[in-house]
């Protein structure tokens, strides 16, 4: 069933800003006040990030966008961390994550409906996110007809790995350290490996490194292609599963707020696509394995499954388009623009 | 449709000869490398062991990953009706205790069935094991049975996913016991089917390997002792495990009111028509033991089969989702009454 995105907030979260903006406790133009969007954006980080320097400071998201009947909105993954549930176990620390894969229907525009396979109901699955050396425990349960699995990138032994396919109606449970720090992802590794991620089994697994990063109104990008008629080709594309979404919404951002991309190129079939930004350079950290740049550019090639950290801050208002520059995929849905307010 | 599978002996398939023999075994290693642990749970490090007993005897049940009529032992020692479906629909557990912080049962409760509940790796014995072994190449056969069909009527592209699925998805799960049941391994023979189908699908060998496939989950099947074979209960579980794939498999195959996904529809036809191939092997017996049950689960499966008139699927959906999950649960809780009696 279809869920409102606001109820992706589950209990035992702190308050994020959306939460606060359905209760209309958030005002136009918040600066770092009690309840303003850059505090809020850190709240929502716990046991992260507790010291502040300066006041991230983020627009309120439109509450009147409407979202697609699937309950997918990619305004909703955008800024959407989900830190899971700590427990203490013996002296340690455990970050628990539950997902569910099951299949859900997608309207990817007003001509095409597709049977998505979902991680916790969305396309991309939840942004999943813990600090370098945490315990994290995910326990995987199948509903989808297919055997799935949930295979994560970096460290861990050869039985976390997710290979070996869980059948219909059984539950697994993945547990592993977080490490190393850096941008990953997960993703269905049953065969053929094409269509389970193509169907949407895949999500972005970042670990924060030990120190953390600078504040930033940080988001999530992942580029994913739909092979919608099955022929080993994709015909529509997207950022954060919907084609053209933030070409329709463009994602707001202030002026000279520094912006922290976590992107992920998800698209098979095609060996590459790169991201490019216009009217502005961004900073390279590759992986997010590093916490000095590595090189500074606008527009980075990335494989299948590769993933980059890049950070930037927009001068001028207006608005800014960002797109892969093979631009036939820009042409098919894999188009969205930043629209920069400025300051007051 | 004839049925040309029965469980007690393989018949050659009609317009497939399985005379030649197939010079093109080829010996190409999966890339799929399975876990060496025999289920889906790999106990973590000890250091961080979540329940106090690491290995289970065989009495335990894995509260995620048990079939039904395992968790019927539970359901029966507590007396709570339904109680194994209430458990399956909660999944997954991280430990035993959510049972209780779920509210699937009481604290009372737990404490009378902890002993018999783990998370951890619990190696299926006796009829639990037989149960997931023949699902899991009823799974296949399902599989390989609208691989034929749509073999049949030269459609080898669209054949060809659901030759890959038991390779895939399956065979695995199954492969551990293989050595035990006195069955040649058959991986090398699914795999040489799916790569002719992938790269020679109209030569005349696809249909000697094709019958070769065939055979060795027949053989596979062949090595369940005969009187669990035509034992209701046991046939029942198998069905369940089945039907309950099929379900899930048709809701993926819908969108908008239309058969959007062939590839899903196929699973689901295959599943259920191997599902309804079963059950006619133990119909004269359930007539006789369970009248009533019989009724119910033969109704439903002759109404549950029209949602599948042809390999290929029609524009339109015979039947919606809810209907087929109306028939299938039907025919589930008919069985669950049948597999309590015997």
């Amino acid at each position: 069933m279809p869920k409102n995105p606001l109820l992706l907030l589950q209990q035992g979260k702190p308050l994020s800003r959306r939460k606060l903006l359905a209760l209309g406790l958030a005002g136009v133009g918040v600066t770092g006040a009690a309840l303003a969007g850059g505090n809020a954006l850190r709240l929502a980080l716990p046991g992260l990030n507790k010291k502040q320097t300066q006041p991230v400071r983020v627009p309120p998201v439109a509450s009147d966008i409407s979202v697609d009947p699937s309950g997918v909105n990619p305004m909703t993954v955008l800024r959407d961390f989900d830190y899971g549930t700590i427990k203490q176990e013996n002296g340690r620390k455990i970050r628990e994550f539950r997902i569910v894969a099951e299949n859900s229907m997608l309207q990817l525009n007003s001509a095409v409906s597709f049977n998505t396979w979902t991680f916790n109901e969305r396309v991309p699955g939840p942004t999943l996110r813990a600090k370098e050396g945490d315990r994290i425990r995910v326990l995987f349960l199948n509903q989808g007809g297919h055997s799935h699995s949930m295979h994560f990138h970096g460290f861990h032994r050869s039985e976390m790995d997710g290979v070996r396919p869980v059948r219909h109606g059984a539950a697994t449970i993945y547990e592993f350290d977080a490490e190393p720090f850096g941008v990953h992802l997960y993703h269905c590794h049953t065969e053929p490996v094409t269509r389970h991620i193509g169907k949407g089994l895949y999500g972005m697994f970042i670990i924060d490194p030990p120190e953390s990063r600078p504040p930033a109104d940080e988001m999530v990008l992942m580029m994913a292609g739909y092979d919608v008629d099955e022929d080993r080709k994709n015909e529509l594309y997207a950022f954060n599963g919907l084609p053209d979404y933030y070409m329709m919404h463009p994602i707001q951002i202030y002026q000279n707020q520094l912006i922290r991309l976590y992107v992920l190129n998800m698209i098979e079939f095609d060996v590459a696509a790169t991201f490019h930004l216009h009217a502005n350079m961004f900073q390279v950290y590759r992986t997010g394995r590093t916490l000095t740049p590595t090189e500074e550019t606008d527009v980075i090639t990335m494989g299948t499954a590769e993933r980059h950290i890049l950070e930037f801050s927009f001068r001028y208002p207006g608005k800014y388009m960002f797109h892969p520059h093979q631009d036939q995929m820009a042409e098919h849905g894999c188009m969205g623009q930043f629209e920069v307010i400025g300051s007051a | 449709m004839p049925s040309f599978w029965s469980l007690s002996f393989t018949v050659a398939i009609a317009g497939l000869i399985a005379l030649t023999s197939c010079g093109n075994a080829s010996t190409t290693n999966n890339t799929a490398s399975p876990a060496a642990s025999p289920s889906t749970v790999a106990s973590p490090t000890s250091t961080t062991e979540t329940a106090a007993h690491n290995h289970s005897s065989g009495k335990q049940i894995n509260i995620n990953t048990a079939i039904l009529s395992e968790l019927d032992k539970l359901e029966a020692k507590l007396g709570i009706p339904a109680l194994s479906n209430k458990i399956q629909a909660s999944r997954p557990y991280g430990s035993p205790e959510e049972l209780v912080t779920k509210k699937v049962i009481s604290q009372e409760q737990y404490d009378q069935v902890k002993d018999m509940v783990t998370i951890q790796d619990v190696v299926l014995t006796g009829e639990a094991k037989d149960v997931d072994y023949m699902t899991k190449l009823g799974l296949m056969k399902g599989h390989l049975l609208v691989a034929r069909e749509l073999l049949d009527q030269q459609k080898p592209d669209q054949a060809e996913p659901h030759i890959g699925h038991p390779v895939e998805e399956i065979y695995v799960d199954v492969e551990d016991q293989l050595k035990e049941r006195n069955v040649k391994e058959f991986k090398t023979t699914l795999i040489s089917l799916q790569d002719l189908v992938k790269s020679k699908p109209k030569d005349a060998s696809v249909k000697t390997s094709f019958t070769q496939s065939t055979e060795a989950v027949d053989a596979a099947i062949q090595a369940l002792p005969e009187t669990q074979r035509q034992s209701p209960k046991f046939v029942l579980q198998t069905i369940n495990g089945l039907l309950d794939a099929a379900n899930a498999e048709y809701g993926a195959a819908i969108a908008n009111g239309k058969i959007s996904a062939a590839i899903e529809y196929q699973d689901s036809r295959g599943f259920v028509n191997y599902a309804d191939t079963l059950y006619k092997g133990i119909a004269d017996k359930m007539v006789k033991e369970n009248p009533e049950a019989h009724k119910a689960i033969a109704d439903s499966m002759t109404q549950l089969k029209t949602a599948w008139p042809t390999a290929i699927p029609p524009a339109a959906p015979v039947k919606t989702p809810e209907e087929v999950n109306q028939l299938i649960k039907t025919i589930e809780k008919n069985a669950q009454t049948a597999i309590a009696k015997s």
